[in-house]
């Protein structure tokens, strides 16, 4: 059976490159939408903001991986009667859903390739620390949405039904889990709802991963909510496998899905109780405060009598800390609130910055 | 053709809900035979035939298929026979021998998709797109996806509905290649001229129910329908008073006088007689038409409706 497995996986993977849909929809779509938003927010002048339009491409990636690419896809194939001429055959719904699966990963990855290459070339985003955490992170994520969309493809009774719950699915957790926008910009109420909404989760630990130097063993409660929801999913899937359009389910069975969100919903439930925030490094707000640390970059620095241009500075409860000459190191700009002085002269004295209010706008 | 079963069903039954599709159906399909499933839409020959093929349970009754139970030794089975469904599709974008090789690696043993490509007529198209293909070669794709794994029993559900009398011709000859390899094919149709042709044995199936089972002469031959004699002659008959031949039922001229049409129940024994009739008066024959029953006459005779309803 080993052979039926690589076929598929070999054949399912042709299919999709030979599919303009496909092509679309997991590169270009994405790839729009990361210059869209590196623009609104700015990602040029801040290689944090570019991080975090990173995470956006890499969640809207992986939702329409999961919902379009996976769970549409399995519906049009049972409504065409494509997966009809598999069920003559003596193979089960195992191979089909694993070929599924890989082929959704191995079509997937390049685009993650390509947004971060993208981010640290056109916008000086630093490599992260953890490119190990970040794939394997994504692999789940991934893992678990397709799992997602198989479950909708298993409880839908016809392409209608599917597309509902897809986009009863998709849309809030496009909207309200800091894909399209940021968390930052939702009010406390919103804030406390996108708690429940399985794709915040995957943008928290997305932006931790490489926005905050963190590793996957810190992101451990997102984590084994995607493994279980992974889990649940295929089995499901596999359980609820329908071959033919005739096949009709009971309308009571698209409850399952409810069944793999559950984990995100006792994830966010926590979060909600434990008084934990989606937001553990601000991207987005209002310009820092003195005290709080922060990485003046792109600016001509003046120190005792010397001009460094470009330079940069960080700063800490107001105090000057280093000073760089050119573009400060790359993990700096994860630590500290990164401030574009767009070539403006900053003047240090005696570890202080002599009228910092040009830059701080206070 | 062998005596020994490729497929046994005794009191084979299948309800769905109140409704029972399969009313308790006996039959056996010898191997090297091509058995006919004979029967209007909705007559419950698909549903048999999925029995059999392992792709639905059965409510009653018993069936084996290659010494398997279908419904318990399903893989086992299914990896064993080749499977020609009513509507199947494959991805548009697939190409004809990826799809043949992406079959073989479903089974155990299989043959070369290179070969039956060429055998299949196929080789030129074995680049194109599934989406690109005529009709009759979808259809012909289906029979060697079928055929990939080599099978000795077929079964090919309503193989040419819907295609075009040429392309229907071609699968008929397809077929009766598969019938001279000594292959087991079960053959689902509600083409009368079709299963005259192709089939060793038909089972006429009504409403979940076999109502008639035998060769197509055979079944011919149990019908109650008369065979119609129909001779013309170089000179009129008029003003002639025509005989009681033996097994006739009715006896007509055409207005013309030159045609002679006997109804009988006995055609054999009414033509000849009408031959010693026409010689004893001198008058010369020009031709002689006897139509037989056919299988669409018992058709009607036994269930009152004709196969295409």
């Amino acid at each position: 059976m080993t052979k039926a497995y690589l076929a598929l996986i070999a054949i399912d993977v042709r299919l999709a490159m030979r599919q303009r849909a496909v092509i679309f929809f997991t590169y270009l779509f994405p790839l729009v939408f990361f210059f869209i938003f590196a623009s609104v927010f700015g990602a040029g002048s801040n290689p944090g903001r570019a991080a975090y339009v990173v995470t956006m491409s890499i969640t809207l990636g992986i939702l329409g991986n999961g919902f379009f690419g996976a769970g549409i896809r399995a519906i049009q194939e049972r409504e065409m009667n494509i997966l009809r001429r598999y069920k003559v055959t003596p193979i089960t719904p195992v191979p089909l859903l694993v070929g599924s699966m890989v082929t959704g990963w191995l079509v997937f990855m390049p685009l993650i390739v390509l947004v971060l290459t993208l981010a640290h070339t056109a916008y000086h985003m630093p490599w992260p620390h953890h490119l190990g955490s970040l794939f394997l992170f994504v692999s789940l994520g991934l893992i678990a949405f397709r799992s997602m969309g198989l479950v909708i493809a298993s409880v839908a009774n016809s392409m209608q039904e599917g597309t509902i719950l897809v986009q009863l699915c998709y849309l809030p957790m496009m909207f309200l889990s800091g894909a399209t926008v940021p968390i930052e910009f939702f009010g406390r109420f919103v804030q406390q709802v996108a708690k429940f909404v399985p794709a915040s989760h995957l943008v928290k630990a997305i932006r931790a991963i490489l926005l905050e130097q963190q590793d996957i063993f810190q992101n451990f409660r997102e984590v084994g909510a995607l493994i279980l929801a992974a889990i649940v999913g295929l089995v499901l899937s596999t359980k609820l496998f329908r071959w033919e359009k005739e096949e009709k389910i009971q309308t009571s069975a698209k409850l399952w899905i409810a069944a793999i969100i559950l984990p995100f919903l006792a994830l966010g439930a926590w979060d909600v109780y434990a008084g934990k925030s989606l937001i553990t490094a601000p991207v987005f707000g209002s310009a820092p405060k003195r005290n709080l640390t922060g990485l003046i970059y792109h600016a001509r620095v003046l120190v005792d009598g010397k001009v460094i241009n470009p330079g940069g500075v960080l700063l800490q409860n107001g105090k000057v800390l280093k000073v760089y000459e050119g573009q400060p190191p790359a993990t700096e700009w994860m630590r500290a609130q990164p401030i574009d002085a767009s070539g403006k002269t900053v003047v240090i004295s005696n570890g202080q910055m002599v009228d910092p209010s040009e830059l701080f706008g206070q | 053709m062998s005596t020994d079963a490729a497929i046994s069903v005794n009191g084979l039954k299948k309800s769905y809900g109140p409704v029972e599709a399969v009313k308790g159906i006996d039959f056996e399909v010898f191997e090297g035979e091509v058995f006919g499933l004979l029967g209007p839409n909705g007559a419950g020959k698909t549903t048999t035939v999925e029995i059999l093929e392992g792709l639905r349970p059965r409510t009653g009754g018993e069936a084996r298929v290659l010494g398997f139970d279908p419904e318990r030794q399903t893989r086992q089975l299914k990896d064993r026979i080749g499977v020609c469904l009513q509507a199947t599709n494959l991805p548009e974008k697939i190409k004809v021998q990826e799809a043949l090789e992406l079959f073989a690696s479903f089974y155990t043993r299989h043959g070369s998709p290179e070969q039956l490509l060429k055998r299949l007529q196929l080789w030129e198209k074995r680049d194109a797109f599934y989406s690109t293909l005529s009709g009759g070669q979808k259809q012909r794709l289906a029979i060697g996806l079928a055929l990939i794994n080599d099978p000795q029993l077929l079964f090919l559900d309503e193989p040419t509905t819907g295609l075009d009398p040429q392309i229907r011709l071609e699968m008929h000859l397809l077929i009766e290649e598969l019938r001279a390899e000594k292959r087991t094919v079960v053959l689902t149709t509600h083409y009368i001229e079709e299963a005259e042709r192709l089939c060793n044995r038909v089972a006429v199936i009504d409403e979940g129910k076999i109502v008639a089972m035998g060769t197509p002469t055979e079944l011919q031959q149990k019908s109650r329908g008369q065979s119609l004699i129909q001779v013309l002659c170089a000179q009129p008959l008029s003003k002639v008073q025509l005989p009681q031949w033996p097994g006739a039922s009715k006896s007509s001229l055409n207005p013309e006088g030159r045609t002679l049409t006997v109804y009988s129940n006995r055609p054999a024994d009414t033509l000849f007689e009408i031959m010693r009739w026409l010689d004893q008066k001198g008058i010369p024959l020009e031709d002689v038409h006897l139509k037989r029953p056919t299988l669409e006459d018992v058709f009607v005779e036994l269930t009152g409706k004709h196969l295409r309803d």
